[in-house]
């Protein structure tokens, strides 16, 4: 090995392999030159990584677009999570409330407009919204 | 260095916005050109995402910052970008007067800079990515598309004209 060179930064720079660190030891251990490099190198080296990490100017990163990812994902979770709840509640409320009252065919035809049969199989009692108890059951 | 990938371009720029910053400030040395690359590191990140292929997203986001600030240099040629020395012993290394030389002005952080700005192109950004950003060789040679090799020698030399430049 001539001089060390570029051996030395990657050793300061955790770079090096154990062979290669080895043939580094050895040569130190026998030129002054690369001793003294080596310090060098050092306080180069230390010196750039003084330098202060610099702040970001405000607005170069929107904070709106920053934060529009959750905040979009999260709206939109709100939205339908509220969705879900209030299908919910219409439906549980449908079938909860009681309707005692059997509805005729003549209700059936008036409120809908649908022609109901006549039939026995299509009457009244077949068409009585279910109270709780029956739900119940 | 963590491989999660981010998954969208605002969370690259909450992520790693500082450190594009810090790496755009030291390699043109003012905040408003800085400022205008991270912007177009942003736009390049937003668009290439799409089409991002998992692997080293270090590599990857780092090759594009300094692409971009390679494009930015070679459009605008107005920043001060010493050509790669053919001949690095222009620098007479060899008249080195040694380790006890007192590196007064080292810790004067526009010294600092000002010498970074003096170095080549290519040994400003390898510096820069190892000591500022703390990219390891590795990721350095990704994003810079060049041998391991090519890193640690830029580097090193690097480091040896800021060392003359310092002193």
């Amino acid at each position: 090995m001539t001089h060390a060179g570029e051996l030395i930064s990657a050793y300061l720079d955790g770079e090096l392999g154990g062979g290669e660190r080895q043939r580094l030891f050895d040569h130190l251990s026998s030129c002054g030159t690369c001793a003294v490099e080596m310090e060098e190198m050092q306080v180069v080296r230390s010196a750039v990584r003084s330098l202060p990490m610099m702040e970001l100017p405000p607005g170069l990163i929107p904070e709106a677009d920053v934060e529009a990812v959750p905040l979009t994902r999260n709206r939109g979770f709100l939205v339908g999570a509220a969705a879900a709840v209030v299908a919910m509640v219409i439906a549980v409320a449908a079938i909860l409330t009681p309707s005692p009252v059997a509805l005729s065919v003549d209700d059936l035809n008036s409120r809908f407009g649908a022609r109901v049969s006549a039939d026995p199989a299509f009457g009244p009692a077949k068409v009585v919204v279910p109270s709780i108890i029956e739900i119940t059951e | 260095m963590t491989e999660s990938i981010p998954l969208t371009w605002e969370e690259v720029a909450r992520v790693y916005g500082k450190k594009i910053y810090n790496f755009a400030y030291r390699l043109t040395g003012n905040s408003n050109d800085a400022a205008d690359l991270v912007q177009e590191v942003l736009l390049r990140v937003r668009r290439g995402l799409a089409s991002y292929q998992p692997g080293s997203f270090e590599g990857w986001l780092w090759r594009i910052t300094r692409n971009a600030f390679l494009d930015d240099v070679r459009k605008r040629k107005r920043r001060p970008t010493s050509p790669l020395p053919d001949d690095i012993d222009r620098w007479d290394l060899a008249s080195s007067p040694g380790a006890d030389v007192e590196f007064s002005r080292v810790s004067l952080g526009d010294d600092i800079q000002k010498a970074l700005l003096e170095l080549p192109v290519e040994f400003r950004e390898a510096v820069v990515l190892c000591d500022i950003v703390g990219l390891s060789y590795e990721e350095i040679s990704q994003a810079a598309a060049v041998p391991i090799g090519t890193v640690r020698s830029r580097i090193h030399r690097g480091r040896k004209i800021l060392k003359e430049l310092l002193t």
